[in-house]
């Protein structure tokens, strides 16, 4: 189902039954639930985006029945194949398309500390050429101000407004639903959501200092928990125990109306430069696991902080171009959002991987790293 | 309940109308002589943490005398068929270590059926009864509760290395989870070619202890599946793979087997996966109104209060 010319992520998904036969010993094939979007756009699990499109070995032909079946995304899926994405020739076209360009950052701006090249004369062109530049990440470790810092410490010139980290998105959701001033929130995540809870004065108990609490399995032994938590915000946590995700579960199981907030459902992220890690996915499936809810997203593909920063800097998202180097956040949150997209190689997606059968989302173009837009500019000036 | 089990109920039924509500079960003889097997879950059946439900050795005692063969199936992975079996003898109960079937022992007799390889290991998410198992398999496993202190660090470069020889990953219930196991676990299943991922089983909740809910093996299970964006093999409850390879080995035929258990979405779905009999009890997680709830669509063929009032039918024979 579409709504105006935005593409929803509206993605129905038949349950595979448990195989009883004897035969074959059983097998839980693809579990998922329904992934409707609700009508406010937030979605219910955009983790599951991420179950569709990666290819999956271990699970036969039903994720590429789904693409087929899946008239919601846009254009690339037809009957006779994808149409592959192309490679981007005309830079200086797209960059006249679009007044604004909203850039993930891990595998597009950095790899984990190190800065990509090109990067800095790439950006100080788009702005020299009038375009508005935003930041857009899943990663909820930091807040905007320490984004801020971490921008300034690798030599690059962006403001704290212009970073939008899933942490702010969190607490910018809360603000935006009125939560209650005497309500709490029980965090599962790194200090990036609490200083923006901080920042928003909502209250918050937990987060990284309940990472050395054990728990007391005495017979008849009780865990106690604060009622006043209304809101449980789940992002990426190096520090995750039991001792969390079992107050995380008594809080969304028994306080009356608590939400269920994830920052993001990424599989695994580049916490070093050198391998991927387990990603902020991991904690939202423990929590899905154990209180058998879905969460409401508020990071990349849930279009929440798109529509954010569309309302803030009175932007229309038809001049937007959405670059990052994840198919299942990124590009489909530009997707999701009516906005251009432009993958790059310089992260987690290889062409491989773009151009795979089992692949169903494509960007508008693709190019190696960002710093290629600057043939825009040899263009200009030839 | 979560809509993938009313997705395997509907499929076991044959006209997805809505269930008629089930029957407390007010003839206890019948059910009785109608089969020759009871299968009990423990937690909520047996025993409510530590303490033993009372009723449940005279009970017992009555079936054996009626000539039941009875067995024990539990999804709870943090102990082995041999912990079991001193857990029963503790509370007084004369159970052999062979009627008693944990998904801990599933796990390894799982990979024992497809012939795991002797060079493979396994990495364990989850506690020393999987271990033991494993080990009681001939199995070779590394990880476990011993990972559950480790850290991990994230300077610039950072590479955590995995043993390339893990064919497969078997996550349970695991109070010492953690970044280190999950992102091991993560790594292997990722990287390692053909490497198995299995659950012992995915309860959302458990009774760890008799006071309260506690987040139970499901919360594992869910993190590795969003990290690897792979579906496990369940070996526990409702899978049917116990209920297979108990039915194989003790040659019993399905149709005799009644499944008493207190959960809907593992004990009682587990024994209309396998074509039992069900008989729900209510000294457990599921109260009455959870099971007359409309929103429950898995309904047994019958419930009782607990497990001691199948005693009845002695009364009514003597009568």
């Amino acid at each position: 189902m579409q709504t105006g010319g935005l593409c929803m992520q509206r993605v129905r998904i038949t349950l595979q039954p448990v195989v009883i036969s004897a035969a074959k010993p059983f097998t839980a094939t693809a579990c998922q639930s329904d992934n409707l979007v609700s009508q406010r756009r937030f979605f219910r699990c955009g983790g599951l985006s991420s179950l569709q499109i990666r290819p999956l070995a271990s699970v036969a032909e039903a994720p590429l029945r789904r693409h087929r079946s899946m008239s919601t995304v846009r254009a690339s899926v037809e009957e006779n194949g994808t149409p592959v994405s192309p490679f981007l020739t005309d830079a200086a076209k797209l960059i006249d398309s679009a007044k604004t360009f909203i850039f993930d950052c891990d595998g597009v701006i950095w790899k984990g500390d190190k800065l990509i090249d090109g990067v800095p004369e790439t950006l100080d062109m788009l702005r020299s050429m009038g375009k508005k530049l935003v930041f857009v990440t899943n990663n909820s470790t930091k807040s905007r101000k320490q984004y801020g810092k971490k921008f300034e410490s690798l030599g690059l010139d962006v403001t704290e407004e212009e970073i939008f980290a899933s942490s702010f998105a969190a607490a910018a959701y809360l603000k935006s639903i009125n939560f209650p001033s005497d309500k709490k929130v029980y965090v599962v995540g790194e200090t990036g959501i609490q200083l923006e809870l901080k920042q928003a004065g909502i209250s918050y108990i937990g987060g990284p200092e309940d990472g050395d609490k054990k728990i007391d399995l005495a017979p008849g032994h009780f865990m106690e928990h604060d009622q006043d938590v209304g809101a449980v915000v789940v992002g990426f946590d190096r520090n995750i125990n039991y001792y969390k995700l079992q107050y995380a579960t008594l809080c969304v199981r028994e306080n009356p109306g608590c939400l269920f907030i994830a920052t993001n459902c990424d599989a695994v992220t580049h916490l070093t430069d050198a391998q991927e890690w387990a990603g902020g996915g991991a904690m939202v499936g423990a929590i899905k696991g154990s209180t058998k809810k879905e969460p409401l997203v508020v990071g990349k593909p849930s279009t929440f902080m798109m529509d954010y920063l569309a309302s803030e800097f009175q932007i229309s998202k038809s001049e937007i171009c959405m670059v990052g180097d994840r198919l299942d956040t990124d590009i489909l949150f530009g997707q999701n959002g009516g906005c251009k997209t432009l993958l790059v190689l310089s992260g987690v997606t290889t062409l491989e991987t773009l151009q795979s059968p089992d692949n169903s989302i494509q960007p508008d173009a693709y190019t190696n790293q960002i710093s290629d837009l600057l043939s825009a500019k040899k263009v200009a000036s030839a | 309940m979560s809509s993938a089990m009313v997705s395997v109920q509907l499929n076991g039924t044959s006209t997805g109308t809505p269930a008629a509500a089930t029957p407390f079960l007010t003839d206890a003889m019948k059910l009785i002589n109608s089969v020759k097997t009871f299968i009990f879950d423990c937690d909520g059946v047996i025993w409510k943490g530590d303490k033993l439900i009372d009723g449940v050795p005279e009970t017992l005692d009555m079936l054996h005398a009626m000539g039941k063969r009875l067995v024990f199936v539990t999804n709870n992975s943090t102990k082995s068929r041999k912990q079991y079996a001193k857990k029963f003898d503790s509370l007084g109960l004369t159970v052999a270590e062979e009627e008693i079937f944990p998904s801990s022992f599933a796990a390894a007799a799982y990979l024992k059926s497809v012939n795991f390889p002797s060079n493979k290991k396994v990495y364990v998410v989850g506690e020393g009864g999987i271990q033991l198992e494993l080990t009681q398999a001939g199995i070779s496993h590394i990880g476990g509760p011993e990972d559950g202190d480790k850290k991990i660090e994230l300077a610039p470069g950072q590479i955590m290395d995995h043993d390339h020889h893990v064919g497969a990953v078997v996550v349970g219930f695991d109070r010492f989870f953690n970044y280190y196991k999950l992102q091991y676990a993560t790594l292997c299943l990722r990287e390692n070619p053909g490497c198995l991922f299995i659950a012992t089983n995915c309860d959302a909740i458990t009774y760890l202890t008799y006071a309260q809910e506690w987040a139970g093996g499901g919360a594992m299970v869910g993190a590795l599946k969003a990290t690897t964006n792979k579906e496990p093999v369940v070996v526990g409850k409702p899978s049917t793979f116990l209920m297979d390879y108990l039915a194989s080995e003790f040659q019993i035929s399905k149709s005799e087997i009644c499944m008493v258990g207190d959960r809907l979405d593992t004990d009682i779905l587990f024994g209309q996966n396998g074509s039992c009999r069900t008989l729900l009890v209510l000294s457990g997680v599921t109260s009455l109104d959870a099971l007359q709830s409309p929103e429950n669509s898995l309904q047994p063929d019958a419930y009782i209060n607990q497990l001691s009032d199948l005693l009845s039918a002695k009364k009514s024979a003597s009568a």
